[in-house]
This record gives C-alpha cells, sequence and structure tokens, in this order.
C-alpha cells in the first residue's frame, strides 16, 4: 500500500464501539419465551384482534411448522432456537397518548439519541415518524394532518381495529403467509407494523417514516408493513432502523406490502443499521426480511436500500409487475465488514406487457465478510416486450473478504429485452494515491470514493436519508482498507 | 459464527436434498445398466450412487434441465449392438486427422486411424488399463453428481492419449462418437495427458443416425502438464432422441493454455459439464460456445472455472440463438480462491430468442474471496434487432436472408476459434443444412 498507519486506523475503527448500542431501561410486558398455539392466542388477545386475524395466523403457524428453514442461501450462521425466543414484548405503561407530553421522557430521550427527536422532526424536517419501539407503536405524529388528505397512517394494530375492511382485504395478497419460512413465522408471530393507504388521486405531502428498533433482550422484532396506494397516489416513505448492542443474535423476521393500484407510485426507501455484532462476529441482528410489491398497470414502485447493519442478511426486496406499463427499480448498496454477511438482492417478475425494470446493486465487503447479489429476473410469457436493465457491482476492501454475484435470468417471451452486467474489482490504489497526493488522508479518500461508488444509489434516497446513509457509509468503512 | 466463516471456501454444492421419486427412478436404471454391463463393478462408484441425489428439479444444478428422458431411454435400452453401418469415420470430410472411432461406446478398430510417434501414446482405454497405464481415478465431478458417478463405474471404453514433455502431436485427433439404434446407453470416458510443453489439437465429434435413441454419458478428463496447450473442439450433432450428457475435467499447470470451443447444431437433450481447475499461476483458460436449438431440443452448458492459484486468466463467451420451443441453460460459474490473487476472469453469455416458445434460463455466477482480482461478467437475452432489419430490408434483403446475416455476425467469433479450421466449415456447413440458410455455406461470402 502506497501510505503506512493504515494498520492503526483498523485498529481504531474496529475498536469503534457501536454508535447506536445503548439500551432504553422501560418495563416490558414481555411473553415466555416458546412458540406455540397458545402464544400465538395471546398475542393476539393482548391485541385484542377479531376472530378471522387470529385463524389466519394459526394458518401461517401450522404452514410454518411444516417448512423448513432454507439452506440455499451464501450465509453460514447458527440458527436460531425459535422455541428459545419471546415472542411478544410491549413497553407497559401503553395508553393513549394524545400529545407528546405524555410520552415517557426516557422514551424521548432515546429518540433524541438516534437523532429523530419527534419535536425536531415536527417542526423542521416536516416528517411524521411512526415510531415502534419493540413492537408496539408508541407515538405517531402527523396524524391529524395526513387524515386531512384521507391518508391513513398508523401502527398495524389500529389498523386492524379501524379499518378491518381494508387490512383484511390486502394482508397477506402479496406475501402469502406459505410463501416462505420466515414470512410464514413472521404472519404467525407478528406483533407490530406500519399500516398506510393513500387514496386515490393524493399525493402525500411529506415523506412518511417509520422507525424499528429492537430493544428488549432475547427478543424477536416481528412488524409487518402494510402500503396501498390506490389509484393515481403517491407516497414516499422512509424505513431506517438501529439497535441496541446485544450478546446473543437476535432475530428480525419482518414481511413488507406493497400494493400500487393503477397509475400509482411507491417510492420505498430503507436504511438497515442493526447491530451487526462485534469484529468477532460475535453477536449481532439477524435479518431475514420478505419484501414485496404489485404493480397494477402504469403503476410504479422504486426500493432503495443501503444495508450496513445486521450479522446475517437474507433480503430481496421484489416486484410483482402484474399491470400493464408498470416500472419496478431497485437500487441497493450494501456494506459488510467484520464478520458480516449478507445475501441481498431482488426478484422482477414482469407479467405485464411493456414492463420496465432497473437493478442497480453495489457491494462492499470489508474485514473477513461475505456480501452477496441474488436476483431473479423473469419474463413471463405474457410479458410483450419488457425491459430490463440489471448491474451489480462488488467493490473488495481487503482480501479476507468475499464478493459473491448468482443473477437468476428467466426468459419466456422472445420480445424481452434483458441486460445484466457484473464486475468486481477492488478499491483503487491509484484513486487511494491521488488522494494522498492532494492532503486527503486514507480515511477520508476511501470515504470519497466509495460514496462515488454508491452514488447512483444514494442519489436515490430522500435528502434526510442520504446524509445520514453518506454517514453510515463512511463510520462502516473506516480505514478498512487492506 | 467466527469459525464457520474461518473455513476454506467450498466448491459446489454444500447440500444435497434427496427427492424419493427420482431416487427410485435412479436405483431403477442403475440395476437396469447392471444387468447390461454386468462386468462393470466398481465400489468405490457404488457407495456415491447410494448417497448422491439422483438429479431432480429442487437440485440447484439441475434446476432447469429435466433428467425424465433418461429413464425413459434406459427403460428401453437392450443389449449392446453393435451396427454395421455405412459410416463415414471422418466426420469433416477432407480432414487430414488421426482418428479413432466409437460406435455406440464401442471402439471401431476397422475404422480408426492412431497416432504413431514418437513419445506420443494413444490407445482404447480399455487397453490402456488392461495393460496398467491408466488407473481410474474418480474425479470431483463423479464425488458430487449421480450422472457422472455412474461414468466412473459403466464406461468401458474411450481414449487415452498421452503425450511426453515438448512433443507436439503433429495433426489433430478426431474422437468421432457415433450413436445408432434404439436405446443405446452409450458410456465412454477419454483420459488426456499432456507433459511438460506438450501440445494437441483433439476434436471430439458426436454423430448419430437419424432414428438413433437412447443416451450418451461422455466424461475428458484432462491433465495438462506446465506450459502446455491442450485445444478441444466439441460438436454435438446427433438427430434422433439421443439425450447427450458431456463432461469435461480439466487440470491445468502453471502457465498451461486450455482453449474448449463447444458447437450444439442438434441434439433433443443436451447437456456439457466443464470443471476447469487452473492449479498453476499463470495458467490461462478459453472456453467458448454455440447453441442453436430448434424445435422442442434442450442445451444447457453449465461451466465451473476454479482459480485456485494466482496470475490466472480466464475467459468465457457463450453465445446461443434460440428456435421455436426450444430451451436453452446457461450455468457459469467462475470461483476466485482466497489464494488466487490477480485473477482476471471474463464471462459473457449472449442470447437471443428467435420464436414466441423459446426459453432462456441463465444463471452467471461470480464466488470470488481475493480481492486483487478482475472479474466481470455480462449476460444479455434478446431478440433480432429491429433496426437492423429494417436496414437491411430497406435495402432489399428479405427478412429471413437478413436474420441470417445477423446470425452468422451474432456467433462468428465462437465458429472462429475453432482450433481446427475445417471443423469450423463443417460446423457452419451443417448449422445452415439444420436451418435452411443458403448464404451459409462460404464464410468468405459475408
Amino acid at each position: 500500500m502506497a501510505y503506512d498507519g493504515k494498520d492503526k486506523v483498523l485498529e481504531e475503527v474496529t475498536a469503534k464501539a457501536y454508535e447506536f448500542g445503548f439500551t432504553t431501561d422501560i418495563e416490558s410486558d414481555k411473553a415466555p419465551p416458546g412458540l406455540s398455539e397458545e402464544i400465538i392466542r395471546f398475542i393476539s388477545d393482548k391485541k385484542n384482534e377479531p376472530e378471522w386475524l387470529l385463524k389466519w395466523r394459526l394458518e401461517a403457524f401450522e404452514v410454518w411448522k411444516k417448512m423448513e428453514e432454507p439452506e440455499w442461501p451464501h450465509l453460514n450462521y447458527n440458527k436460531p432456537d425459535y422455541q428459545g425466543i419471546s415472542y411478544y414484548a410491549a413497553p407497559k405503561q401503553k395508553k393513549e397518548l394524545g400529545s407528546l407530553d405524555e410520552v415517557d421522557p426516557e422514551l424521548l430521550r432515546t429518540m433524541e439519541k438516534l437523532g429523530i427527536s419527534i419535536e425536531e422532526q415536527k417542526r423542521l424536517s416536516g416528517v411524521a415518524v411512526d415510531f415502534v419501539m419493540d413492537s408496539v407503536s408508541v407515538a405517531t405524529s402527523f396524524k391529524a394532518k395526513l387524515g386531512e388528505l384521507g391518508i391513513i397512517f398508523c401502527s398495524l394494530g389500529e389498523a386492524v381495529q379501524e379499518h378491518p375492511e381494508l387490512v383484511k382485504k390486502y394482508l397477506g395478497s402479496i406475501v402469502p403467509t406459505k410463501d416462505n419460512f420466515f414470512a410464514a413465522l413472521n404472519s404467525a408471530v407478528f406483533t407490530d407494523g406500519s399500516f398506510c393507504y393513500i387514496p386515490k388521486g393524493v399525493r402525500c405531502p411529506m415523506e412518511l417514516s417509520t422507525y424499528f428498533r429492537i430493544n428488549e433482550s432475547g427478543t424477536g422484532q416481528f412488524e409487518r408493513t402494510l402500503l396501498v396506494a390506490d389509484k393515481g397516489s403517491y407516497v414516499s416513505y422512509l424505513e431506517g432502523c438501529t439497535a441496541p448492542q446485544r450478546d446473543e443474535n437476535q432475530l428480525h423476521a419482518a414481511v413488507v406490502e406493497l400494493i400500487a393500484l393503477d397509475e400509482a407510485e411507491i417510492k420505498y426507501s430503507t436504511v438497515q443499521n442493526w447491530y451487526p455484532g462485534d469484529a468477532e462476529g460475535k453477536g449481532g441482528v439477524y435479518n431475514f426480511v420478505t419484501k414485496r410489491g404489485i404493480c397494477h398497470e402504469r403503476s410504479k414502485i422504486s426500493w432503495t436500500q443501503v444495508e450496513t447493519g445486521s450479522a446475517v442478511t437474507w433480503k430481496y426486496p421484489s416486484c410483482i409487475l402484474k399491470g400493464d406499463h408498470s416500472i419496478g427499480e431497485f437500487y441497493s448498496v450494501a456494506v459488510t465488514n467484520n464478520a458480516q454477511q449478507a445475501d441481498t438482492g431482488t426478484k422482477m417478475i414482469h407479467l405485464g406487457r411493456n414492463t420496465r425494470s432497473t437493478i442497480i446493486s453495489k457491494g462492499i465487503s470489508s474485514g473477513r465478510s461475505q456480501n452477496s447479489y441474488r436476483g431473479l429476473v423473469q419474463i413471463m410469457p405474457s410479458a410483450e416486450n419488457a425491459r430490463n436493465f440489471s448491474q451489480c457491482d462488488s467493490l473488495l476492501m481487503t482480501d479476507t473478504s468475499g464478493a459473491h454475484t448468482f443473477p437468476y435470468i428467466e426468459v419466456k417471451n422472445p420480445s424481452a429485452k434483458v441486460e445484466h452486467e457484473a464486475t468486481t474489482s477492488k478499491i483503487g490504489e491509484d484513486q487511494i494515491f491521488y488522494c494522498l497526493q492532494r492532503g486527503i488522508d486514507a480515511e477520508q479518500a476511501i470515504s470519497l470514493i466509495v460514496n462515488g461508488y454508491a452514488k447512483d444509489v444514494l442519489n436515490q434516497l430522500p435528502m434526510e436519508f442520504a446524509v445520514e446513509a453518506r454517514k453510515l457509509l463512511a463510520v462502516s468503512l473506516e480505514g478498512s482498507v487492506g | 459464527m467466527s469459525t464457520a466463516l474461518n473455513k476454506q471456501p467450498q466448491l459446489g454444492p454444500q447440500r444435497l436434498p434427496m427427492h424419493a421419486a427420482s431416487q427410485t427412478k435412479g436405483l431403477e436404471m442403475e440395476r437396469r445398466l447392471q444387468a447390461l454391463f454386468p462386468d462393470c463393478v466398481n465400489e468405490a462408484v457404488d457407495a456415491l450412487l447410494t448417497t448422491l441425489p439422483v438429479p431432480h428439479r429442487r437440485l440447484e444444478r439441475w434446476k432447469y434441465a429435466a433428467v425424465n428422458g433418461f429413464w425413459a431411454e434406459c427403460a428401453r435400452s437392450q443389449t449392446q449392438t453393435l451396427v454395421a453401418t455405412a459410416l463415414d469415420p471422418l466426420p469433416v470430410p477432407g480432414l487430414d486427422a488421426y482418428r479413432l472411432v466409437f460406435v455406440n461406446g464401442r471402439f471401431d478398430a476397422a475404422s480408426s486411424s492412431l497416432p504413431v510417434a514418437e513419445g506420443v501414446t494413444c490407445m482404447p482405454l480399455s487397453d490402456a488399463e488392461a495393460n496398467g497405464r491408466e488407473k481410474r481415478i474418480l474425479t470431483d465431478m463423479e464425488r458430487t453428481d449421480w450422472f457422472a458417478a455412474l461414468n466412473g463405474k459403466y464406461a468401458t471404453d474411450g481414449v487415452f492419449l498421452s503425450i511426453k514433455d515438448g512433443v507436439v502431436l503433429d495433426r489433430p485427433l478426431v474422437i468421432h462418437q457415433r450413436q445408432e439404434g434404439v436405446g443405446n446407453p452409450t458410456f465412454l470416458r477419454h483420459s488426456i495427458h499432456l507433459g511438460k510443453h506438450a501440445e494437441a489439437s483433439v476434436v471430439v465429434w458426436s454423430s448419430s443416425s437419424d432414428d438413433a435413441s437412447g443416451f450418451v454419458n461422455t466424461l475428458t478428463t484432462g491433465a495438462v502438464g506446465e506450459g502446455a496447450t491442450l485445444r478441444l473442439d466439441k460438436v454435438q450433432d446427433e438427430p434422433g432422441t439421443v439425450h447427450h450428457l458431456a463432461m469435461e475435467s480439466i487440470d491445468q499447470a502453471a502457465s498451461s493454455h486450455f482453449r474448449i470451443q463447444t458447437a450444439t447444431i442438434q441434439g433433443l437433450w443436451v447437456r456439457n459439464d466443464l470443471a476447469i481447475a487452473l492449479n498453476g499461476a499463470g495458467a490461462d483458460a478459453v472456453l467458448n460456445g454455440a447453441f442453436l436449438p430448434n424445435k422442442s431440443e434442450m442445451v444447457d452448458n453449465h461451466t465451473t472455472v476454479d482459480h485456485r492459484m494466482p496470475h490466472c486468466t480466464s475467459s468465457e463467451s457463450y453465445k446461443g440463438i434460440l428456435y421455436d420451443k426450444s430451451k436453452g441453460v446457461f450455468n457459469g460459474k467462475v470461483f476466485v480462491r482466497p489464494d488466487a490473487q490477480q485473477t482476471n476472469a471474463y464471462q459473457q453469455n449472449a442470447n437471443i430468442l428467435a420464436s414466441r416458445e423459446a426459453v432462456m434460463n441463465a444463471k452467471p455466477e461470480l464466488e470470488i474471496y481475493a480481492d486483487d482480482v478482475k472479474c466481470s461478467h455480462g449476460c444479455t437475452i434478446g431478440q433480432f434487432d429491429d433496426d437492423a432489419l429494417f436496414y437491411a430490408q430497406s435495402r432489399g434483403i428479405g427478412e429471413a436472408e437478413a436474420k441470417s446475416m445477423l446470425v452468422h455476425a451474432f456467433i462468428a467469433d465462437i465458429l472462429d476459434g475453432f482450433a481446427v479450421e475445417e471443423v469450423a466449415l463443417e460446423v457452419r456447413h451443417r448449422l445452415a443444412e439444420k436451418h435452411n440458410w443458403n448464404r451459409w455455406d462460404d464464410p468468405s461470402d459475408n
């Protein structure tokens, strides 16, 4: 390497404690560990759910029991003990909250540390935050304002009570209970999540945002997001997460369902920064997420994700392009460091005529991590004139990390145009040298290069998120060049 | 988890799930083969056959290639019949070459012409094994794949070619594999050893009579010595309902060159499975292939390039044009181990779907564990360029002719890469015949 002192930098960074690794001490109402019909009934009862939902959960549980945990991903981890997890934890003092003053000050301080102080958000950024803390939503802001436009934005639990017809119609319609092992588990035990409905022709005036956070030790987070954009509407939805430091591996099995009806547009952005475990690969969150959206005629779904956290990531945000002229997009930056492992990518299922999809995936591997892109582009016989472009680039920082690409391309219509390209290379020594010459230190140089490399994706993020994402990338990779 | 991460990366499937129904089918086939070839005994393979899963759709490597045809073909196999035919022993007219001819897996001495030269040993594999020159060593392929394992047990013959250090084989060696008759099961095993700086061009040509059926299972093992060059031209031209499975397992020493060109002209079910291990620094591998299936043909190209040592290069290009109800599969894997720094690997797969019912499934994979590498792959699936067709038509060139021009241009680089020029010419000729292209006979006519 052209510069010295890299080992020092590396040590400093790896020794850097997880920035968001603090724990909030609030008493929580927690179910005993284990998964059984009783626990599901307990959760359903706690949440005061209608009979049909309980039935749906139990069916999912039956399906799950017969399923096997998938072993095809390029991941190596000790399977969680599903009977050793507590499936329900709710902050005890839950009551109707009319204003922020009623919120526990401890909680408010947590939010401040996360940089999402609700007051701040309310006054300055115009972002409505539905803050999910250990499964139960404790504060929803801007609700009244959104309500004027007919937008429903609330916790899923609330939606089940107040808008059962919508929930019943769409829940599980995109990710059915038997879709996969983790989706089935989520369907059986999901505790809360977000629900959003944008009425016909409404353009949501602000970015909707939810922060998920695993808090209680030994609890899994099983949230579920359901987002329906009615005809001609538009919404930009942000999802970000940080989790406190824990030694045990914590399980996160979420499901996100997006429905874009005719001519609707959904922009779904994620910054994922769960606790990745320490430098030895001890601890960290297992992130097994099923995300899928359906596009009806002339609609568009755009997934943007910045993945920097989690010990193990298993996540494939997908689009079913059912309607003619619909568009699916997937932009992803996945960073793995130390002992992290990620197997992430997307599925684009083209069913409608003139459907288009774009996939831009940027992987960055450092430390001893393994970073895989796994994607499927499927052009069905009905998808006349479908178009796909995929680009998957990998950047390797160390000689002990790995970067892998597993794209599946299945074309059953001759009018389709499908292109895929992938490259893997090392971070440019000449680029670093160039920066060093001009007095930019190695750390800054890497941050500069990586941000440039990931620019195509970062540019897709809403402004507030892009700033956070840039910071995250820099923190995740400082000094990690080998 | 940290210990799991420190493990050396594994090439090949970690887990091989079995499928009960397929397992039964496989067992039936094996019993039948045992009855047909009572002399074939191999305990090591028997152990593998019971533990390996019989291919089925849930097995990643067999996801897109259904193997049902093998069960049917095997069920109607009688006993090995050597049909006397008016076979032209040399499939390529006018080629000055050595040749070994096999009909239904049996060596046809009368039609063959073996090389006799200083430093070159060439004979049927059965002879080489009988006189102790060759010992059967199971390849990694046979250890991980059920169909490959069958070859380890049932291959009774093939070609043994050994070339001493520094010797260059003066003429190409043509291995002509002919399939005839009803339901004949054919197993062939070719073993090629090249000493340091030796050089050889080998043509493996598979043909069959128009009414032939049965299946062909071929495994070619190659040990390419330091600085040696092995060129392999592989042509598959089998009408009838022959199911063809061709496997190549090549080990390359430092600074060696290996080049394989595959042309699949016809075949109801054809699968090529290549495993190339670059075992020494500076080794270079080139893999190219073209496939133009029509009707309900299926062509599957699986390739694995295992970069084990630094400074190796590999380049791969597969091109397919799919007509009628044909199906194409491409799976290319570039595997770069932690020690293989300064690897340069390139992989390209381009496909044209020329009909409504054609299907193409592609999976170009990269698995990289070293950082100072340049690896890239590209994959495209599309159709004939409308603008190009319009351009030609507006200048008085009919659509059919314009398309054949585009096809010509599309696969020209693959066909130009054959080691033996006459083979390239013959491939063009036969492709033109199959697809009724009249402009195709003369490559200079463009």
